[in-house]
């Protein structure tokens, strides 16, 4: 997922790897980097236990399809959609409900099997209610609306495009350039404040790979935009993300205040690493499997998730980061823990079973109190910039 | 800021410039030798750091590569703050860029650590044929402001190496006379000195 993608033929390569590496397994195990193709054809750079890693997680994926079909045959094809509680309920139903409830939370948590992902993220984020209150036609009315037009924001994305997972033996062809571009472009034309934000290309990149049509992958993005996340993520300034990073750091100093105030003393602020964390979601830094695994959860429980996950990031390394003497040394490990997270419950565990309950309410409330003094500072800044301007202007 | 212990130096040094000037290609054929025609586009920030040998001393540089979408600009000043250097990257092929980085200038200038060494990059030198920015007016535009001046190519490797060592060699001489308190300078000012009249 990170940058170690090149243009060749993994596939091929992936298997003559295979072939050759065997016969030295026990020679020089560690030293071994293999690159191989991950499940969503993602060239990654690892060692033999990373493939191993990789191999068990593709059993744990198949296992976890077991139960969903179980549940399925068990409860009727669409049960995940009766967990909502409503007060005219029958008093059997809604505990039918709540139980339902229960168990998805529970399920989403250990994953989403990857054949079932476009249905259920589709569903449960609230991407099918937006699309059902719009024209059947809006996307290729928009998508034609769109044709021919240059903006700003259409100049950037066609920038991007050959940029965004370079290497992708799909992401990376003309046909996904083209898939890649509607979906960024009719983004920019439906919500001409955001426009575009780079980051958004990775995130819509990921999405075409796992929703199964160009469309679904388009109303994804307008739910996470304007339904899942903290608005003004992306636009203008990125205020909501200067917001979102103060939260993270207020909620590492009270869960975490060891490895905050170490941190604080190396003149680390988390949002050297954390911008990209949160803007991206994830994307660049975790291997795919692992990315989709927190998009499961993040579909369903909402925007708090990526604190769950960048906190249990920073809390694996604790002992680590805790010996460290400098930024850099800060940086590169949780570079590398990120980047080598192929095993998605390591990471999940610890984000939901270790960090202590957040509920989005407090959460809410950290924000609220955070806005004021970034837009602030934001606009502080603004100023001085413009009398720079008018300065130079004279 | 630069923090000098006996003869190795520890530096910030931000890169800074419009979307797709090339900022990050500069830093991946500086810090692994490599150039990829399409380079993943930055998001936040990217973290590098390489050692450079000048004369008998090192210097380590902690390389800040940031996004350059207009709308990260509200991100910089995390990335400038205490730097010891900065090298603002414009594409030779447009002029838009090269407004962009006279932007930086004028806010490092205003905002950034006063000892700061600027350099200033023509980068894409090697798309000759595409040429808006004229190296003359940028090289005029650079003395004015006190920069130094170079045209790079990231895919050539063309004053790569060398912006970097420009200023590895003026970070003593610019950092030492100003932040005496905590600092060890030992026996290389008079080298410092002798390399500080070179430029482009």
């Amino acid at each position: 997922m990170y940058a170690t993608q090149s243009k060749r033929n993994m596939s091929f390569e992936y298997q003559a790897q295979i072939i050759n590496y065997r016969p030295s397994l026990h020679t020089r195990r560690a030293n071994l980097t293999v690159k191989f193709q991950d499940i969503y054809g993602f060239s990654v750079e690892g060692n033999v236990d990373d493939v191993n890693v990789l191999n068990e997680v593709r059993e744990k994926v198949r296992e976890q399809g077991r139960v969903w079909w179980a549940l399925e045959a068990s409860k009727g094809a669409n049960w995940y959609l009766h967990t909502h509680v409503s007060s005219t309920l029958k008093a059997s139903l809604k505990l039918s409900a709540l139980a339902n409830a229960i168990t998805l939370k529970r399920l989403i948590r250990k994953g989403i099997p990857p054949v079932l992902r476009p249905k259920i993220w589709f569903a449960l984020s609230g991407a099918a209610k937006k699309k059902s209150t719009v024209p059947e036609s809006y996307y290729d009315d928009l998508i034609k609306a769109t044709e021919g037009k240059a903006t700003a924001a259409t100049k950037q994305i066609d920038h991007d495009l050959p940029r965004t997972f370079p290497g992708h033996p799909w992401l990376d062809t003309s046909e996904g350039h083209a898939a890649l571009r509607r979906v960024l472009v009719g983004y920019s034309f439906r919500d001409s404040y955001v426009g575009y934000c780079q980051g958004l290309n990775y995130v819509a990149a990921l999405l075409l790979l796992v929703m199964k049509t160009e469309e679904d992958a388009f109303w994804m993005l307008a739910v996470l935009l304007e339904d899942v996340l903290v608005s003004d993520c992306y636009s203008n300034n990125l205020s909501g993300c200067h917001v979102e990073q103060r939260v993270f750091q207020d909620l590492l100093t009270q869960k975490y205040p060891r490895i905050a105030a170490h941190l604080e003393a190396l003149e680390f602020d988390v949002s050297l690493v954390a911008t990209e964390w949160f803007l991206c979601l994830f994307s660049k830094s975790l291997p795919s499997e692992t990315t989709m695994r927190v998009w499961d959860v993040l579909f369903y429980e909402g925007a708090k998730v990526l604190f769950h996950v960048a906190l249990a990031i920073f809390k694996m390394k604790e002992d680590e980061l805790l010996l460290s003497h400098h930024v850099g040394d800060v940086i590169n490990i949780l570079q590398k823990t990120t980047h080598h997270m192929f095993d998605p419950d390591d990471l999940l565990t610890v984000a939901f079973d270790k960090i202590g309950s957040m509920t989005t309410n407090t959460i809410s409330k950290q924000r609220k109190k955070q806005e004021p003094a970034v837009m602030k500072e934001l606009d502080q800044r603004f100023r001085r910039l413009n009398s720079l301007k008018d300065a130079v202007g004279q | 800021m630069a923090t000098i212990g006996h003869n190795n130096l520890n530096a910030k040094l931000v890169l800074l410039g419009d979307m797709g000037a090339g900022k990050s290609s500069v830093v991946l054929r500086f810090v692994k030798g490599q150039f990829l025609e399409f380079q993943e586009s930055t998001i936040g920030a990217a973290f590098f750091s390489q050692t450079l040998a000048v004369n008998d001393a090192t210097v380590k540089f902690e390389i800040w590569d940031t996004a350059g979408q207009e709308r990260y600009h509200s991100l910089a000043p995390m990335y400038y703050r205490g730097a010891a250097a900065a090298i603002i990257v414009y594409d030779i092929t447009t002029q838009e860029s090269f407004s962009r980085a006279k932007k930086w200038v004028q806010e490092l200038q205003k905002q950034g650590n006063p000892n700061m060494v600027m350099a200033l990059a023509g980068n894409k030198a090697d798309l000759e044929e595409k040429r808006v920015v004229l190296a003359e007016e940028a090289r005029t535009y650079a003395e004015e402001n006190g920069l130094f001046f170079m045209e790079t190519s990231a895919k050539t490797a063309k004053n790569v190496n060398e912006i970097f060592y420009e200023i590895a060699k003026k970070l003593p001489r610019a950092q030492a006379p100003q932040n005496p308190a905590g600092m060890v300078l030992v026996d290389r000012q008079g080298d410092a000195a002798r390399a500080s009249s070179c430029c482009s």
